[in-house]
């Protein structure tokens, strides 16, 4: 279990209403509900940065992996086929 | 410029071609912001025409490319992430813009050899209105690099609203826009 340290917060009321909702439904005090929502949401932030970081090095490696395609070839990648010659008098 | 944090966005097939390719600092720097909060949802019909494009690639390339093609296309399946499925409401608005508009507003795409076949520019255009449909049924804006073909759908819908009551506009973002290339 990590050190604690008192601090003063100011929270919005109607969080701190449904904390304490929760805090005196579970018996235990105000701080412990606080703690664990502080907890579990920097959890969630530091795991949707990871997320992130991991998302734009693998649009990286795809942007790496295509970067010696010519234009036709990009073409064929957006759908379009060219596949009937141009008539060269129209 | 807009901002990253406004997504997510639905990316057109030419739109995430284009992102790929493009070398503009001020892109690439823009999509990886989005990145970092979003991840690249695509249509399904993007996958599709993508998944089309590399066995196009492969059946053209030498036999010593193919495995260089084959890791293309395992590197950008890796990547997807959220794909829109065609469900029954994206059916439906795909159906009343296939009806209202049954032929491509575009001619046929060419090079100074080549041209495109009619059934595959017809094919193309379906796959852009399944696509802006799916982008509708999800209420997401759609990201495209193609703005004479979506304007089209985007127009069509507007002036027949009654056909689609329960809908709100086709929001579109050219891809050149998002960083304000």
């Amino acid at each position: 279990m990590s050190p604690k340290r008192r601090t003063t917060l100011t929270l919005p009321v109607e969080a701190l209403a449904t904390a304490e909702l929760i805090a005196r439904a579970r018996k235990v005090n105000l701080s412990v509900v606080i703690a664990e929502v502080i907890d579990e949401g920097l959890r969630a932030r530091l795991a949707a940065e990871r997320e992130g970081e991991r998302r734009v090095k693998a649009w990286e490696a795809l942007c790496q992996s295509h970067s010696d395609l010519t234009d036709e070839q990009w073409m064929l990648l957006d759908g379009i086929i060219l596949s009937e010659p141009v008539d060269e008098e129209s | 410029m807009i901002d990253p944090a406004l997504g997510p966005y639905i990316f057109d097939t030419s739109a995430q071609s284009w992102l790929q390719r493009s070398t503009d600092p001020a892109a690439r720097s823009w999509f990886a912001t989005y990145l970092q909060r979003h991840q690249m949802d695509v249509s399904s019909i993007t996958v599709m025409e993508r998944v089309r494009g590399y066995a196009q690639l492969l059946q053209q390339a030498a036999p010593e490319q193919r495995g260089h093609i084959a890791m293309k296309r395992r590197f950008y399946l890796d990547s997807l992430r959220q794909v829109w499925p065609v469900d029954r409401a994206v059916a439906l608005y795909a159906a009343e813009l296939a009806a209202m508009l049954p032929q491509p507003p575009t001619p046929l795409k060419r090079s100074h050899r080549m041209s495109e076949s009619r059934q595959d520019r017809l094919f193309r255009w379906r796959c852009d209105i399944l696509i802006a449909a799916t982008a509708l049924a999800a209420a997401m804006p759609l990201v495209h690099h193609n703005p004479r073909d979506f304007e089209t759908i985007r127009m069509a819908i507007e002036t027949a609203p009654g056909r689609f009551p329960t809908l709100g506009p086709l929001n579109l973002v050219n891809v050149l826009r998002l960083a304000g290339s």
